[in-house]
């Protein structure tokens, strides 16, 4: 196969960290390349050096055989190098036509709102929408659509490869499928395609050759089908990974530690209750929209609620902000990590000990060496570094940061945890630790009660499953009947499988 | 072999500055450098620059406005943005204490009573910004409202009240042939260090101020980090009402506005210093004693353009030109430092 697109031999040094130690790397046309690592193995660095955000890199970049340099991200556009982004870059009050002609060679400049729409209708085609009416706001389409619009508005630069930095990561399950096929096709019409992922079931679903990335060095790409998920995971992590999911067993014959009394979120269709036992690990299964992660901001008084309480430690209340949840033992980590997990611009420390000041304070004085201590104590639990504890979080890959952001809740010896999207945009090594960390919190008698749109997550981690569809809350699954199929039977068509449950239940 | 020595020294220079930055953050190292060239320049130019005397003039001529600088860092760490009524605060506060002293309750009476007018006027702003008012809309409010009260209670007059008063001691009086005033400078600004760096409070301000929506899901509330910070900065612009008050031994409510120091106006110079000090706008990263510094750069370099007789224009020029010139400089380093992201 032509490889039209060739880097050898990448070095790229961030002051005192060598970054990428001597990379190589191909995709040729037609061709979908995936680019799997941990965080932190240099991916991110690769893909702004193809893309023309890094010039400052020492080897050779040849596209098309002739060896390039792009020293902007313009250039490299032009030159047929497209990036689709992680965040959308559309404007949402203009229509899809008109973003889709946004910047580019081949728009003209004065131009009627058919012309527009018949250009845009093209590559709205290509990407799968052909049924979305090109003057349509372009806020009113899904998030997953208004990420086909961007990749469309891409293809009217007529790139010949195409990178896709995670583009599922905030996706659920039907839009991700979308987006799949996409790429799928635009790789069938000849284009190149790199596409990178924490998601391996995608990678494994699309990719024709993988190349991974450990600690900034690159390996041969290998072919898809000599391959498994074992044994990439494998290649990643550099040692073999025993067990991504700690064993577990059903937990029964025990008292609720938390009962949730027909607690109804805003936003949600109906009321919902369930109980969490101590030791247990329940997993609130739902598509995105779906309520399941709204009633664990609801829970922990984050999110306002129209009626319901939650029974907890002898009594019935609702916490009216996450402070009261906190003084309560009820700690939450939302989907979010960004926007209200982490205090980015300050160092690890004091994010580690955030919820938890009153516990190293002693008449409103913080006793320094207390708070090292806790912070350090926490910090080893979840390996992140004791070194750097001193450093901004804001400089974290992100693993690390979502190692933080569910760390620092250790500081209140929880009884409850609730977290939400546990994993999102983390890398499979920190992942496992996630789990691990969880699991331990379970084992010591606390109650996880967890959210997630990721199906293998929720077969693997939870002990018992609570479904959610639209706003309602389906059904429950136990222990011994977790299965995939059964998990997406309840979250994406719910009343066929509920009534089948009727049927063979009682 | 003489020029390897020298570039032995440069080497280790650089060393040495390269630790420094490390240490201390770019910023405060340049902060000090640039101080370093105003201070070498003003003492080869300016003869009567590097006197005992003329150093205490500039320390002291800092603490006015340094003391309300250093209130004010607490509301713009927490994220609250400025009070854009430092200067109505102290007006108000300043005719407070003249007129009870003219009436002739003594200092201890009028200082409390003084700051309990101060208490109430930053709790106010306190709560209408932690309820969710806007900062700037919420003390330009409270400005005017201030101001025209001051204005009333004095039916725009200077009110002056006789020595001995009781508090030439916090005017004029000093100490070791210390000014008190710079002592209670050096004295509060410590202690705003010390609180901001070993208290609860102090760590949840910076953390409000670093995300506020993480800060509420941690359980720390902009409410009431509002109202505490709020009443901080209103006591302290009080403080300086009543020291200045004390000084002059009368007061006006225009005071802070047109006669005080070189640009004019007590709020924006206060802000000034603030930003100087290289103060994050946004909150979250600063300290107090950046302020502090900041409020020495500032007046060292006026006193520098009073002693090379510029009147008061080139001189509000050059505030306006320091608060440009540390923006600029804060955000290239910002970003310097997040070169990894």
């Amino acid at each position: 196969m032509q490889s039209s697109l060739q880097l050898s031999n990448i070095h790229r040094s961030f002051s005192a960290i060598h970054a990428l130690k001597g990379v190589d790397f191909e995709v040729g046309s037609g061709e979908i390349m995936g680019l799997v690592g941990e965080n932190g193995a240099g991916k991110s660095t690769l893909v702004k050096i193809i893309s023309g955000f890094d010039d400052e890199y020492i080897g050779t970049y040849r596209f098309n055989g002739k060896p390039v340099r792009f020293p902007t991200p313009a250039r490299a556009e032009r030159a047929g190098i497209a990036v689709a982004q992680q965040e959308i870059s559309l404007i949402p009050s203009m229509s899809v036509a008109e973003n889709i002609s946004l910047v580019g060679d081949h728009v003209p400049v004065i131009a009627t709102k058919r012309a527009l729409g018949k250009r845009a209708n093209r590559f709205l085609e290509e990407v799968g929408l052909g049924n979305v009416d090109p003057h349509m706001a372009t806020n009113r389409l899904s998030i997953g659509e208004q990420q086909l619009v961007e990749v469309a508005r891409l293809l009217s630069h007529e790139p010949q490869v195409l990178i896709f930095d995670e583009p599922t990561a905030a996706l659920g399950e039907s839009d991700s499928q979308r987006i799949l096929g996409m790429v799928k096709r635009l790789a069938a019409n000849g284009k190149s395609v790199v596409y990178v992922s924490h998601r391996l079931d995608e990678i494994f679903e699309i990719c024709d050759r993988i190349t991974v990335l450990r600690d900034g060095e690159g390996q041969e790409p290998r072919k898809t089908s000599e391959l498994n998920v074992h044994s990439l995971v494998e290649l990643m992590l550099g040692r073999e990974l025993t067990n991504m999911f700690p064993a577990h067993a059903p937990v029964t014959g025990r008292k609720p530690l938390l009962e949730v009394n027909e607690l109804w979120p805003d936003g949600a269709l109906e009321p919902f209750s369930f109980n969490a036992l101590p030791g247990e690990i329940l997993g609130l299964a739902g598509q995105l929209g779906s309520g399941s992660g709204d009633v664990l901001s609801a829970i922990a008084g984050a999110r306002r609620s129209r009626t319901g309480t939650i029974t907890f430690g002898g009594r019935s209340f609702l916490p009216k902000s996450p402070k009261e949840a906190i003084a309560a033992g009820i700690a939450y980590c939302s989907d979010d990590r960004k926007l209200d997990g982490l205090f980015l611009g300050r160092p690890i420390r004091e994010n580690m000990t955030s919820p938890a000041l009153s516990a190293i304070a002693r008449f409103g004085l913080l006793t320094l060496p207390g708070e090292r201590r806790l912070a350090r104590g926490n910090a080893e639990k979840f390996t992140v570094d004791v070194e750097r504890l001193g450093n901004e979080v804001g400089l974290m890959s992100g693993g690390n940061q979502q190692k933080v952001a569910l760390g620092k809740w250790l500081a209140i010896r929880p009884k409850v945890m609730l977290v939400n999207e546990p994993t999102r945009g983390v890398d499979v090594g920190a992942r496992a630790e996630i789990y691990r960390i969880l699991r331990d919190l379970a084992d010591g008698g606390a109650a996880i009660v967890f959210a997630s749109t990721d199906l293998q997550e929720m077969v693997g981690l939870a002990d018992r499953i609570v479904t959610f569809y639209r706003g309602m809350q389906i059904g429950e699954i136990q222990f011994e009947d977790i299965s995939a199929t059964k998990i997406l039977e309840q979250i994406t068509q719910p009343f066929g499988a509920a009534h089948a449950a009727q049927a063979s239940g009682t | 072999m003489t020029g390897r020595t020298i570039s032995g020294v440069h080497n280790r220079a650089l060393a040495l500055i390269d630790r420094w930055v490390q240490k201390y953050s770019a910023l405060v190292v340049v902060l000090v450098a640039a101080f370093l060239v105003v201070f070498i320049y003003g003492m080869v130019t300016a003869p009567n620059f590097l006197t005992v005397f003329n150093f205490k003039t500039i320390i002291r001529d800092a603490a006015l406005v340094g003391i309300m600088a250093i209130g004010l860092t607490f509301v713009t760490l927490s994220g609250n943005f400025f009070l854009l009524s430092m200067k109505e605060t102290a007006a108000l506060c300043i005719i407070a204490f003249a007129t009870s002293m003219s009436l002739g309750y003594g200092f201890p009476i009028s200082f409390l009573f003084t700051m309990a007018i101060a208490l109430l006027a930053g709790a106010m702003q306190g709560l209408l910004i932690g309820l969710g008012g806007n900062p700037i809309v919420v003390t330009l409010g409270a400005a005017g409202l201030f101001f025209g009260l001051g204005s009333w209670w004095s039916d725009n007059l200077v009110l002056s009240f006789r020595r001995p008063h009781g508090a030439e001691w916090l005017g004029t009086g000093s100490l070791f042939g210390l000014p008190n005033i710079t002592i209670a400078f050096i004295l509060i600004a410590i202690a705003a260090e010390m609180t901001l760096r070993y208290t609860t409070f102090g760590r949840q301000v910076y953390l409000i101020g670093a995300n506020r929506a993480a800060g509420k899901a941690t359980g720390h509330e902009n409410l009431s980090m509002a109202i505490k910070v709020c009443i901080i900065a209103s006591v302290c612009s009080a403080f300086v009402a009543v020291a200045f008050s004390a000084q002059v031994s009368s007061a006006h409510v225009n005071y802070f506005s047109s006669e005080f120091g070189s640009s004019g106006d007590m709020t924006i110079m206060v802000i000034a210093t603030v930003m100087v000090g290289g103060n994050s706008i946004m909150g979250g990263f600063g300290s107090t004693l950046r302020s502090s510094l900041g409020a020495i750069f500032i007046s060292t370099v006026d006193n520098m353009m009073v002693l090379h007789g510029f009147n008061s224009g080139p001189r509000v020029l050059a505030v306006g030109l320091m608060i440009v010139f540390s923006i600029i400089v804060f955000a290239l380093l910002r970003r310097g430092s997040r070169a990894l992201e």
